[in-house]
């Protein structure tokens, strides 16, 4: 039982590392494919987000 | 642990963007649109103003006096109306995931159990990190008013959140003198390097014009986090294991 709790403990410590980092990873990828991509059709399809969100735009 | 952490993710980046891509469509958008009336009234003799106007609007056109190599082929721009509009959905979809994503790993990365207060407690720290930091070097603008370079903005915007966000996790989290002096000095630092340089030219668009779109911009982001914060929460908790609800809570 003690042993199993610990191993759950450790894999869940180790899961929710990968998970963070994951979602951290996708997270700031999808805020610069909608804020800060430079390429122009992304530029110009996120024009009024961007703006209304005060992203640098231009 | 990571399904949940996206589900959520995706849930409330759908229900913030659904939100906020009305009030955008209602509040702001609007006065892009009338900014890029005047911006391209304002510039006769650029390629913009003796171009018959079209029937998409001017996203690049008004800004065609910076780059002149571009007239040769045109840039993909969605249409007007409709289609501009989906896009502002899409991207709004795009950032509320992005930023969903961003509020859950810290929650977690902090050791905080997501619920919705405090996910909204979080969801404030990220607007005074990427929306009211930033803002007060850098005002939200309406086209034809930036000044400086792009990438300069992008730099100083970049640097702020980060800043900032850094700061608030020193003084709010960390929570003892030395972190509170250091966050204070990591939030004020950007402000006392100094922003880019904010527009001072003469333009014909109307100053009330700027400063509405400043404060809905503002409201905007507020409401778009608000919601991000507490779907977030909720939607954790509505999928976290029924057993461990309670326990975990």
């Amino acid at each position: 039982m003690t042993t199993q709790t610990l191993t759950q403990t450790g894999t869940r410590a180790n899961e929710g590392f990968v998970a963070i980092a994951v979602a951290a990873m996708l997270g700031l990828g999808l805020v610069f494919l909608a804020g800060f991509s430079p390429a122009s059709a992304l530029h110009n399809a996120a024009h009024d987000f961007r703006h209304t969100q005060n992203f640098p735009c231009h | 642990m990571l399904i949940r952490l996206l589900s959520a993710a995706l849930a409330a980046g759908f229900l913030a963007a659904v939100l906020v891509t009305g009030l955008e469509l209602a509040l702001t958008s609007p006065l892009i649109i009338a900014a890029e009336r005047y911006e391209t009234q304002a510039t006769p003799g650029s390629a913009a103003a003796v171009a018959p106007m079209p029937d998409r609007l001017p996203i690049v056109l008004a800004h065609a006096g910076h780059d002149h190599d571009s007239k040769a082929a045109p840039e993909w721009q969605p249409g007007a109306g409709l289609p501009r509009m989906l896009f502002t959905g899409l991207a709004t979809l795009v950032g509320g995931i992005g930023y969903a994503l961003l509020l859950g790993a810290v929650m977690l990365a902090t050791g905080r159990e997501p619920s919705p207060e405090r996910g909204l407690a979080f969801a404030v720290a990220g607007f005074l990190a990427v929306a009211l930091a930033p803002a007060l070097g850098l005002p939200p603008e309406l086209p034809g008013s930036e000044a400086a370079p792009l990438v300069a903005r992008q730099v100083w915007w970049l640097m702020t959140a980060a800043a900032t966000a850094m700061g608030i996790y020193l003084i709010a989290i960390r929570r003892v003198p030395i972190t509170i002096l250091g966050g204070l000095v990591l939030i004020v630092a950007p402000h006392l390097a100094g922003a880019p340089e904010v527009a001072a030219t003469p333009s014909e668009l109307p100053a009330g014009l700027a400063a509405q779109f400043a404060a809905r911009s503002l409201a905007i982001a507020f409401v778009f986090w608000a919601v991000i914060g507490l779907a977030f929460g909720r939607a954790w908790q509505t999928f976290g294991p029924k057993t461990a609800a309670g326990a975990r809570g």
